[in-house]
């Protein structure tokens, strides 16, 4: 899901003359297709009926259905009855465990993904620099990026122990750590630490991104003066906000759907100060059989994501720039 | 510009050199490393190191230590035969653990490039009228997230009697996926269509074109894709935590969360043989990756065809 979006984003940008000029070339021939167009035809619907099949059976009818199963109330054993609005109406209302959630959830973006970012930022741009070992450096950063998130998990249930090596660090500067994972104060920067260690893919494509910037322009301000942290921000930083953009709404995404470092180190704990939405649904869902209102909750989950991408678009028209809208 | 997957592209080797060839090639103030530079790199390096290297520590360390959780960093005990008690010591079957992740992950692999390839050809190649329209459909279907649709595919998976075998974590992947699909058209509509033309006229039918023509030109996008779904299915755990519930359907990455969540409170999880798993689970990841790095990059070029900037 989460690289999904982004190819979207370019798609539907690059669908879009492209289906006007298919719609006028189809207008011609379209009142009657010969029989070669029409075996053609034929041909095209049965290649694409694997994805025509899964997209009816496994996309189309488990949404129409879930509309359905989040205006009931159902554990699947018993007939579902149908309650209308009550799933959502008691998720907005009734529930302080869906709100604590939701609130957590953002509390985890918020930070977890322009931190990211802002690493994955100062880190390529170091990259991008002259440096000996670049290739060293770039695969000690990207290596964690391999590592499955069961075991990221499993291995930072040991990192962020009360004498862990982080509250070594910690200690080497004087500061004694807390005990994170079960502190209801410090289990979500908890998990925005783990998140960091993850920071070496935005790093790698920011670089790319960084060393398609002609040197051209850093010749010419130098010319002109500019020192490097002006030229960081008036030539290296406008040239990859697209890809900055891209990562932000992946980031976004992937983040309101954050499960399994949740479900593996805290359930949820301590006292539901790390209880996401997607750990939320799922316990619901497989551990209460409330598939009625897991499903109100998932919906709710989609409205949230939308809201937030539509958000970042909007706010995007001030701060991407696309160096082919100049030409 | 180059787009963005999560497939890292390839550097150019030396960026910051001015244009100029030998002794006039010199380095722009913009991108000189100072010996800061340098630091800093070492030390988010040694950083991010930490953890892999813990890894290794734990799995190295003795029971002993382990039950007293007194690790250190870097490695002091070596206790290479954690790797093979591994499998007999924690009372789980750690062998079918690896056995089932393997299954699930090449049969998912199978059929997401199979699917993909025939699905992706048609959409670039073939004419049909509602074809533009159903594409658009396709790369719509990429923005719902799992979520809406986990319940209901459960509840039909659960209807078939699926349950605890590996067919829910397998069979979608036989019916093609979005943006599979989407990377192999980008990529079948790169390659130029005078050899399926040509093949048309010499009499060969549309699947014989897909099948001998255009198929052995699309192994890269295709390496590319088995790579990923590889990795995906490998890692996945919210997939087998719905559907597999015994202990022999289970794949590693679950069964590793298995084996620290049956200890009691009175006994702590045997940590080094968690980790030996961790490390079981981490290096197909990573010797994957190495092996195919260039083809993940072939799919970036894919991507980057469709305007994604």
């Amino acid at each position: 899901m989460a690289t999904d979006l982004g190819a979207v984003l370019g798609a539907a940008r690059a669908q879009g003359p492209r289906r006007a000029r298919g719609r006028r070339a189809d207008r011609l021939p379209r009142p009657k297709l010969s029989r070669r167009g029409r075996t053609e035809a034929r041909f095209f619907w049965l290649f694409v009926s694997p994805w025509l099949v899964g997209f009816l059976g496994f996309l189309l009818g488990p949404m129409i259905a879930s509309v359905y199963i989040s205006l009931t109330e159902w554990d699947s054993f018993t007939p579902p009855v149908f309650v209308g609005l009550d799933n959502y109406v008691q998720a907005l209302t009734g529930d302080p465990v869906f709100w604590q959630a939701l609130w957590n959830t953002f509390y985890y973006a918020a930070i977890s993904v322009p931190l990211g970012l802002a690493v994955g930022l100062w880190l390529a741009n170091l990259l991008n620099k002259r440096v000996r070992g670049r290739k060293f450096f770039r695969t000690m950063i990207y290596l964690p990026t391999l590592v499955p998130l069961v075991a990221t998990a499993m291995v930072f249930k040991m990192v962020l122990a009360p004498s862990g090596p982080l509250n070594d660090l910690l200690g080497l500067v004087g500061v004694e750590g807390p005990n994170w994972l079960l502190d209801p104060l410090w289990v979500k920067p908890a998990l925005i630490v783990l998140s960091a260690w993850g920071a070496g893919s935005a790093t790698v494509l920011l670089l790319s991104a960084m060393n398609g910037i002609p040197r051209e322009f850093y010749e010419a301000a130098e010319i002109d003066g500019a020192g490097p942290f002006r030229q960081f921000w008036s030539i290296t930083f406008p040239q990859i906000t697209p890809i900055i953009f891209f990562n932000l709404i992946m980031g976004l995404i992937g983040a309101f759907q954050i499960f399994s470092q949740v479900y593996i180190l805290t359930q949820g704990g301590p006292d539901n100060a790390s209880m996401m939405v997607v750990p939320l649904l799922f316990d619901q869902a497989f551990g209460f059989y409330h598939f009625g209102y897991a499903s109100a909750v998932a919906w709710l989950l989609f409205v949230v994501i939308i809201g937030f991408t539509a958000l970042a678009f909007r706010t995007s028209r001030r701060w991407v720039f696309y160096e082919t809208e100049v030409r | 510009m180059a787009a963005a997957t999560q497939a890292p592209p390839v550097a150019p080797a030396d960026p910051g050199v001015a244009p100029g060839r030998g002794a006039t090639a010199r380095t722009l103030k913009a991108f000189k490393a100072t010996p800061v530079t340098y630091a800093v790199l070492l030390i988010v390096s040694a950083v991010f190191f930490v953890p892999l290297i813990l890894m290794v520590s734990i799995a190295l360390s003795s029971d002993q230590t382990s039950a007293q959780n007194a690790f250190t960093v870097i490695p002091t005990e070596f206790g290479w035969s954690n790797f093979s008690t591994v499998f007999t010591a924690t009372g789980l079957p750690v062998g079918r653990f690896v056995l089932n992740s393997v299954i699930i992950a090449t049969l998912s692999a199978v059929g997401q490039v199979l699917s993909s390839s025939l699905v992706g050809y048609a959409f670039a190649r073939l004419r049909a009228p509602g074809k533009n329209v159903m594409f658009v459909v396709v790369l719509a279907t990429m923005m719902i997230p799992a979520q809406i649709t986990m319940i209901p595919q459960f509840l039909l998976f659960k209807e078939l009697g699926w349950v605890n075998t590996y067919l829910p974590l397998i069979v979608p992947s036989f019916f093609s996926n979005a943006f599979n699909v989407f990377l192999v058209r980008q990529f079948v509509s790169r390659i130029p269509s005078e050899m399926d033309e040509a093949a048309q006229v010499d009499g060969l039918g549309y699947f014989g074109i897909y099948r001998r023509i255009v198929l052995p030109m699309m192994w890269p996008i295709l390496t590319a894709i088995a790579i990923f779904t590889l990795t995906h299915a490998w890692g996945d755990f919210m997939g087998p935590l719905i559907y597999l519930n015994s202990e022999e359907m289970m794949p590693l990455a679950l069964g590793l969360q298995y084996m620290t969540s049956t200890s009691n409170a009175m006994q702590l999880p045997p940590w080094n043989l968690v980790m030996v798993g961790s490390i079981m689970l981490t290096l197909p990841m990573i010797v994957v990756y190495y092996l195919g790095q260039k083809y993940l990059y072939e799919m970036n070029v894919s991507v980057g065809s469709a305007g994604v900037k």
